[in-house]
C-alpha cells in the first residue's frame, strides 16, 4: 500500500470512529429523553 | 424551545468545525523529509494520545473531588472523562499501529511506551467495568474514585517512558525541554491545531456525556419513584363462585 493509502486508512479510522462515538452519545441522549417523556 | 435545542446542538457544531480545520491543515502541510506523507498520521495520533492523558487527568481530578466532598457531580465528571479517555487511548493505539506497519515493518512491538499505554487502556476499561458492578451511585462513586486516583499514576509513567527507558518509540514531539522537535512552521501549526481541535472535541463530548449521565440519573429516579405491584400480574383475584 502507498503512503497515501496508509494516511487514508488512518484518517478513516480516526474520523470514522469519532463519528460513531459521538453519534452513539447523541442517540443515547435522544432515547433517554424519550423514555422519560422529555421533548427534544 | 428552538433556542434550547440550538443550545444543545453547539457541541456537535464545534466538533465538526474544529475537525474540518485540523483536517485541512494536516492535508496541506508538507511531507516530511524522512517519513514522507506518513507524517500526516502524526497529526491525529499525537492529539489522540494527548487527549488520553488529559481525559484521565480530569478523571483523577473528579475522583479526588468526590473523595473530598462526596458530591456526586465530581463523580459524573470523572466517569464521563474516563469513557472518553478510553476511546482516545484506543484510537491512539490503533493509529500508532497503522503508522508503525509501514515505518517499522510491524504492527506492534513490546516497546515500553506501547506496552504501558496498552496497560493504561485496560486499567481504565476496568474502571468502566467497575462502575457497572453496582446500581448504588454512592457505592459506585466511592469504589471508582479510588481506582480513578490510582490509575492516574500511570500518566507520567507512560509519557516519560520514552525518556526513562531505551525505546523504539520516538521521544515527545511537542513538550520537550529543548522545544518542539518539528522545525517546519506549517507542520508545527498542523500538529498544534490538531491538538487544539481534539481538545475542543474532548470538551464538546464531555458536555454531551455529562448531559447523558444526568438524564440517566433522572430516569433511574423516575423508575424508583413509580410504585410497583409486589407480584405484578401473577396475582389474580380468586374466583369464589360469584361468576357461576
Amino acid at each position: 500500500m502507498s503512503d497515501w493509502g496508509w494516511v487514508a486508512f488512518a484518517y478513516a479510522v480516526a474520523y470514522g470512529s469519532l463519528g460513531v462515538f459521538a453519534g452513539s452519545i447523541a442517540v443515547r441522549i435522544r432515547n433517554t429523553r424519550r423514555s422519560i417523556g422529555e421533548t427534544e | 424551545m428552538q433556542a434550547q435545542t440550538r443550545n444543545r446542538q453547539w457541541p456537535w457544531v464545534a466538533i465538526v468545525l474544529s475537525l474540518a480545520v485540523a483536517f485541512t491543515l494536516s492535508m496541506v502541510s508538507p511531507a516530511d523529509s524522512v517519513q514522507g506523507d506518513l507524517v500526516r498520521i502524526m497529526y491525529v495520533h499525537v492529539p489522540a494520545a494527548w487527549l488520553a492523558y488529559l481525559a484521565f487527568f480530569v478523571t483523577f481530578v473528579g475522583s479526588v473531588g468526590y473523595l473530598i466532598t462526596k458530591d456526586l457531580r465530581w463523580d459524573r465528571i470523572a466517569a464521563a472523562s474516563a469513557e472518553i479517555g478510553v476511546y482516545f487511548t484506543g484510537l491512539a493505539i490503533a493509529l500508532g499501529m497503522i503508522w508503525a506497519k509501514p515505518t517499522w515493518g510491524v504492527w506492534w512491538t513490546w516497546d515500553a511506551r506501547l506496552t504501558l499505554t496498552a496497560i493504561m487502556f485496560f486499567v481504565y476499561l476496568g474502571y468502566l467495568a467497575l462502575r457497572r458492578t453496582t446500581d448504588d451511585p454512592v457505592v459506585r462513586a466511592g469504589r471508582s474514585s479510588v481506582l480513578g486516583v490510582l490509575g492516574a499514576l500511570q500518566i507520567p509513567l507512560v509519557h516519560f517512558s520514552v525518556v526513562w527507558w531505551r525505546t523504539l518509540h520516538q521521544p515527545p514531539s511537542l513538550v520537550r525541554p529543548d522545544g518542539p522537535a518539528i522545525q517546519d512552521p506549517l507542520m508545527l501549526t498542523a500538529l498544534t491545531v490538531g491538538v487544539l481541535a481534539f481538545t475542543v472535541v474532548y470538551g464538546s463530548l464531555m458536555v454531551k456525556r455529562i448531559e447523558l449521565i444526568k438524564l440517566d440519573d433522572r430516569k433511574v429516579a423516575i423508575e424508583q419513584s413509580i410504585e410497583r405491584p409486589v407480584a405484578g400480574e401473577a396475582v389474580t383475584v380468586p374466583d369464589l363462585g360469584a361468576s357461576s
